[in-house]
């Protein structure tokens, strides 16, 4: 499982961005609390108990919904012509282009050297009670094929994913409980035990050498 | 003012409503998600806002506000039977009327558990099992006892539960268990279930009774005291989430088959237990009862669907008014009495002609547990004649991609025939002749359950 690191740093250092398009999260009156080429920052602190700046505010039945920023960078292409209109849910309405921290940078490159179980369906995941256990007691439990880590909850219908790949230990999970996945995304990212040391040599180096 | 409405639902009963607001010179507004984009019920609505969920009430009431709406049309699951949102609508700073019942009626028969509550006051059959939601699963377990040593009792040869999410609906959150050593692992399963569809974990349990009918006692009642039924259905044909599939009106049919008890009897008496409840709890608007009839001929009451039902067009649909020309439309009829009008007919106004199937067509694999397929819909093209409605919102145009987030029901055939043997074969001929084409994304071809239709529709009625 060797992969060429050097390349794939060298590719983020060319392009450490990545823009997120911001879409009104529901239907209200909006109302712009950023300007154009403003920096943003996303929420901090342990937990994330810290919002990030504030980007806008939705009014809805004289109730106002404060939407911050999920990530740091740069807004661009802001939609200063929908500020104080009703505006309905789903439209673009910014971007905020984010450059890649040196954890962000681990994730993507990991996706190259871990066994990625994915999605089946675009549909709403959840870890299993089980899995969810241990992963919470254990941090990276083993998985070996046969087991049902994850619930798939489609068209309102629950059924069980049963993990048929080499076994090893849950490095990562990708999703959030109970959020919508895309067909082929990544669900969890599992490393043979006997890989371990490599892929800390691959965090490692990422660390040491990403700036 | 003119009256303007907003649909708060999507799909064919969004497209349904719509049709009524029209018959009845009222303007409508819809609402969609991003999945629903492509729907027809977005497409043929005059005026269409995006939102971010169905199950989102201030981003419905913003727009109610917005398209200056004065009443909302909540269809059938989503808001339909929240006595809350029904609530929020008359009390609001700016109200809107909510199409259905008094929030006050929909909070006493919306849960199950105060149905059996009332029913068992009024003297009315209920299965046994809890009157209200089980939290604790020591309790549970003990309830689960005690229902099995009940079956033993009654000499059931193979006793089970029904273990149900409590704020559940459509099928949705049931699991039977045959043995009380496998409850545990059920009841934490629905408890789980129930929390994250529901937003309540809590759960009951039943008796699951056995080689019996589901049938339904469909009601129009108005807010001057006035109440007629629109006759029975049978709901007997489901799939294995117990979730309908082919509904018959009349409930049973004893020309067509016979039945080991007074098939007229049971019909005549289930009405009157609805009757008699819904005079009861003052109900004023439409409203589905809905029971059980085990062999030896007992009804008992399941619950009351405080809205609209998918299968109301069957009912319509074998029913006359006098005065009035063609068949009713339960949708118009909800929608008028809810703004206040009298019916304009009484009970011996009504009757009945002809026996009425809906087939709820679905992109599903029967033989493997009904599971739901995924995938783009190319070609819809439903068999037509003058004895067949089908109400769709799939585009007859372009290629509709099944949103995952929601069932994926695809269309409704409402066949009608002189007799039930007549319409039986129609809809033979109706499911043979319709054509339905599609690809997953792994280019396999659409599963439908047409299949699955066409051999149960020899079941229907029969016990």
């Amino acid at each position: 499982m060797d992969i060429d690191l050097n390349a794939l740093l060298e590719t983020y250092r060319k392009n450490p961005f990545e823009d997120h398009v911001l879409q009104s999260v529901h239907t209200g009156i909006i109302t712009f609390k950023v300007q154009e080429d403003q920096e943003v920052h996303g929420p901090e602190g342990k937990w994330h108990q810290k919002p990030g700046t504030l980007l806008y505010q939705l009014e809805r039945e004289n109730n106002i919904k404060k939407i911050y920023s999920p990530c740091s960078g740069t807004i661009i292409d802001l939609r200063r012509d929908l500020n104080g209109s009703f505006t309905e849910a789903g439209v673009d309405l910014m971007s905020i282009r984010h450059r890649l921290d040196k954890d962000e940078v681990i994730d993507r490159i990991l996706r190259d050297v871990l066994i990625l179980f994915t999605a089946p369906q675009r549909a709403r995941y959840l870890l299993s009670p089980e899995f969810a256990v241990k992963i919470e007691k254990q941090g990276q439990p083993s998985i070996q094929p046969g087991d049902e880590p994850i619930i798939m909850s489609l068209m309102k219908r629950d059924t069980n994913l049963v993990y048929s790949s080499t076994p090893g230990v849950i490095y990562k999970v990708y999703f959030q409980q109970g959020a919508l996945v895309e067909e082929g995304a990544p669900l969890l990212g599992i490393c043979q035990e006997e890989n371990l040391s490599y892929i800390q040599q691959v965090v490692n180096k990422i660390k040491t050498e990403w700036e | 003012m003119k009256e303007r409405i907003l649909i708060a639902n999507r799909g064919e009963i969004a497209i349904r409503i719509m049709q009524a607001c029209e018959a009845l010179g009222l303007d409508h507004v819809v609402v969609y998600t991003p999945e629903d984009r492509y729907s027809m019920h977005v497409r043929m609505a005059a005026k269409a806002f995006q939102i971010a969920s169905y199950k989102d009430p201030n981003d419905i009431f913003e727009v109610a506000d917005h398209a200056k709406c004065t009443a909302i049309h909540p269809g059938y699951g989503f808001f339909s039977e929240n006595f809350r949102f029904a609530r929020r609508a008359a009390m609001r700073s700016r109200p809107v009327r909510f199409i259905g019942p008094r929030w006050e009626v929909i909070r006493d028969l919306g849960s199950k558990i105060n149905t059996k509550k009332v029913a068992k006051d009024l003297g009315i059959p209920v299965i046994p099992g809890t009157d209200r939601p089980i939290y604790n699963e020591i309790e549970a377990e003990g309830i689960a006892e005690w229902l099995f040593l009940l079956q033993k009792e009654q000499g059931v040869t193979h006793p089970s539960i029904l273990v149900k999410a409590s704020a559940g609906g459509g099928g949705m959150g049931i699991e039977e268990v045959n043995h009380l050593n496998t409850f545990r692992r059920v009841y934490r399963r629905i408890q789980s279930y129930s929390k994250r569809q529901f937003g309540d974990e809590g759960v009951l349990i039943e008796q699951c009774l056995r080689d019996y009918h589901h049938l339904e006692v469909q009601l129009v009642c108005s807010q001057h005291s006035e109440i007629s039924h629109f006759g029975t259905r049978n709901c007997t044909i489901q799939s294995t989430g117990r979730q309908k599939r082919v509904e018959v009106a009349p409930g049973f049919d004893p020309d067509y088959c016979t039945y080991p008890f007074n098939a007229q009897k049971v019909l005549e008496r289930i009405v009157a237990y609805s009757v008699k409840m819904a005079k009861h709890v003052q109900y004023d608007n439409v409203g589905t009862w809905e029971w059980v009839v085990t062999r030896d001929g007992n009804p008992y009451l399941l619950e009351v669907n405080t809205r609209i039902q998918v299968e109301n067009g069957i009912s319509a649909r074998i029913a006359r008014i006098k005065g009035t020309d063609g068949y009713p439309n339960i949708v118009k009829e909800q929608i008028r009495v809810a703004f206040g009008d009298r019916l304009g007919y009484s009970q011996e106004d009504i009757s009945f002609s002809g026996t009425s199937i809906e087939l709820r067509i679905v992109a599903e694999d029967a033989r493997r547990g009904f599971k739901p397929w995924c995938g783009a819909i190319t070609r819809f093209a439903p068999y037509q004649a003058d004895w067949v409605n089908v109400h769709t919102h799939i585009p007859p145009d372009l290629s509709y991609f099944i949103p995952t987030e929601y069932d994926p029901n695809l269309a409704l055939a409402i066949i009608w025939g002189q007799n039930t043997a007549e319409a039986v074969e129609r809809a033979h001929i109706f499911i043979k002749n319709t054509q339905i084409e599609g690809k997953d994304s792994h280019d396999q071809t659409i599963i439908t359950n047409l299949p699955y239709l066409q051999e149960k529709l020899n079941d229907v009625l029969k016990f």
